[in-house]
């Protein structure tokens, strides 16, 4: 009974999102050099659980550098990177998805010769037919899993307007609806951290609003944090809670949009500051 | 006589069926493994001649030299081969695909030359004989069954019918096994390694499974290579027999378990019977005939059919 009702709740403690203001993710000092270049050189900000922040800065700021190495696709050269409690820094790309923190890529990585719906259930978290002993040992579990995780995915392709798609090939997917299906194949790993990398570039905007929407939903519903890089500054403005900006490597400033708006080193690093001062 | 005319007699005879259903069953469940490598994992793997190597050498070595029952020497000799893929896995999986393609052709070297040098274990380019005693006491057992049918003198009939049965559990085996949530994450690293670390799987350990799998079913292989001939020698695991398997995986298609079978018949349905046809040539001019004609048929199989015979075409265009 008592399940039940939390169960008609939030799924996710949506409760404490924004409430008490602590971090899900907190960047310290992070450093990475490529030979001379200095692509991230002492980047420091916190992601507010329950927060959708924007992370902007002008093109080679090192926003994706910065997202390879909070996700472990390459490893820093110094810093801290500390994802709900745990260090993660250095720690290989799969452990860190385990831990629920999701990212996608600027160059959409839909899995193009695989059908949709294998794009989702490979997502899906804890499913013991993953391994050979596990499809050995464990087969009625596997079976069993595989069964929640098809009906977790079809309710998601709803969601996204994918539903008809599910067994057509990724790649037959427009540009944008790739965009869909990696957000939803994402959402699949049930995270509590998403970072999207430009999950508007080259989408038309109609589906770009529906993104926006459904990073609200998951937002206020499920209580996930979105981190995400972005160019389009209507889309900043409107949509995000907070706004991290870089240049040259570093954070140069954070807060709410319209404070960072106006600060000065921000629009110095947009408009070019004069040199030497 | 024209000098045109060519005899198809050969085809007609029972015989040349048996020789080939050995050979496809041998080099189908060779390039299994290579089907689990390239087809599935996205792993070029050019050293499975290698790992057939590794597998008939151990299994005869263990007979002939340590005097070990021949029905233990089989699991223990897929076990080495399986340490052998670790082995070979472990320093150079985490490379680029081409780059561990240049690493397993040269292990398969190594393990040839190894083969032609440590004489005393291997019998050196000689080769090594005698290992198929207990293999021989099951095949008159199941040839005093067959001659009642009047298959009793049919001598290579009870390993055929055992390299059948063993070929298509495999198969299916491994059709089965690529259905399952772990075939699915294989496919995933296929397509795009990155994305499914960021799922969360952990594409460096189902590399090397993928091709320790591969080295077991090359193994198997060895086997049946070394009891058809009754002996092994070096020059059976020339690379030559490596990109064989990649020709019947061309010609079955990739990606497809079933390829597998069809594409080992028609291989070794050509290969031998362009060597046993009589045809108006000298004995050399037809070995070369032989691979002319595999060549060309790949070519038109590339012009008319790319992705092979059961291969899926949307997989090989969407697969970037």
């Amino acid at each position: 009974m008592t399940e039940q009702a939390e169960q008609d709740q939030a799924p996710e403690p949506a409760a404490d999102a924004g409430a008490d203001g602590d971090a899900i993710l907190a960047v310290r000092d992070v450093a990475k050099h490529f030979g001379g270049i200095h692509a991230v050189d002492g980047a420091s900000f916190e992601v507010r659980r329950g927060s959708i922040t924007a992370l902007i800065g002008p093109n080679g700021a090192g926003k994706t550098t910065l997202f390879n190495i909070v996700t472990g696709f390459q490893r820093g050269d110094r810093g801290e990177v500390v994802y709900d409690g745990t260090s993660i820094f250095r720690r290989p790309p799969h452990v860190i998805a385990r831990r629920r923190m999701v990212r996608t890529f600027q160059i959409t990585k839909a899995l193009a010769a695989m059908p949709v719906i294998d794009n989702m259930t490979l997502a899906a978290p804890d499913q013991p037919g993953e391994k050979l002993t596990g499809l050995l040992f464990r087969a009625p579990a596997a079976r069993r899993r595989e069964k929640e995780v098809h009906e977790r995915a079809h309710e998601l392709l709803d969601v996204f307007g994918l539903r008809e798609k599910a067994d057509e090939y990724a790649g037959t997917l427009s540009g944008g609806q790739r965009k869909l299906l990696e957000l939803a194949r994402a959402l699949m790993v049930e995270p509590r951290l998403v970072l999207l990398d430009e999950p508007m570039a080259g989408v038309n905007p109609s589906l770009g609003r529906k993104l926006l929407d459904h990073m609200h939903t998951l937002r206020d519903r499920d209580g996930v944090t979105f981190l995400f890089i972005e160019h389009d500054m209507d889309v900043v403005m409107a949509h995000s809670d907070e706004v991290i900006v870089m240049a040259q490597g570093a954070t140069i400033a954070s807060g709410p949009p319209e404070e960072v708006r106006n600060d000065r080193a921000v629009i110095d690093a947009y408009l070019g500051a004069s040199v030497g001062t | 006589m024209t000098p045109l005319a060519v005899s198809l007699d050969v085809f007609g005879s029972l015989d040349f069926w048996i020789g080939v259903g050995l050979l496809a069953a041998t080099y189908g469940i060779f390039t299994l493994g290579l089907q689990l490598n390239v087809g599935y994992t996205g792993v070029i793997n050019f050293g499975q001649a290698g790992f057939m190597a590794i597998g008939a050498y151990t299994m005869a070595i263990l007979v002939v030299e340590a005097e070990i029952s021949f029905w233990l020497a089989l699991p223990a000799s897929i076990i080495v081969a399986m340490a052998a893929g670790l082995i070979i896995g472990l320093p150079s999986l985490r490379l680029r695909a081409d780059y561990f393609a240049i690493v397993t052709i040269a292990f398969a070297e190594i393990i040839r030359y190894t083969a032609v040098n440590a004489r005393e274990l291997t019998g050196g380019s000689q080769g090594i004989g005698g290992f198929d005693g207990a293999f021989l006491d099951l095949s008159d057992l199941m040839l005093e069954g067959l001659d009642s049918f009047g298959l009793g003198d049919q001598f290579l009939l009870p390993l055929l019918i055992v390299a059948i049965v063993v070929f298509g559990l495999l198969t299916v085996g491994m059709y089965f096994l690529q259905r399952s949530p772990w075939g699915r994450v294989l496919r995933a690293i296929r397509e795009d390694e990155d994305a499914a670390r960021a799922l969360g799987k952990n594409a460096f350990a189902y590399k090397l499974q993928s091709i320790s799998i591969a080295a077991a079913l090359g193994a198997v292989a060895g086997w049946f290579l070394a009891l058809n001939l009754a002996f092994i020698s070096p020059t059976q695991f020339d690379p030559l027999f490596t990109f064989l398997g990649y020709a019947v995986l061309i010609l079955g298609g990739l990606a497809n378990y079933f390829g597998v079978i069809l594409g080992a018949i028609i291989l070794w349905t050509l290969l031998e019977g362009l060597r046993l046809m009589d045809l108006p040539l000298d004995a050399s001019q037809t070995a070369a005939l032989r691979y002319v004609l595999v060549g060309l048929v790949l070519i038109g199989l590339m012009a008319f059919r790319p992705q092979g015979m059961l291969g899926k075409r949307q997989e090989m265009v969407l697969g970037d």
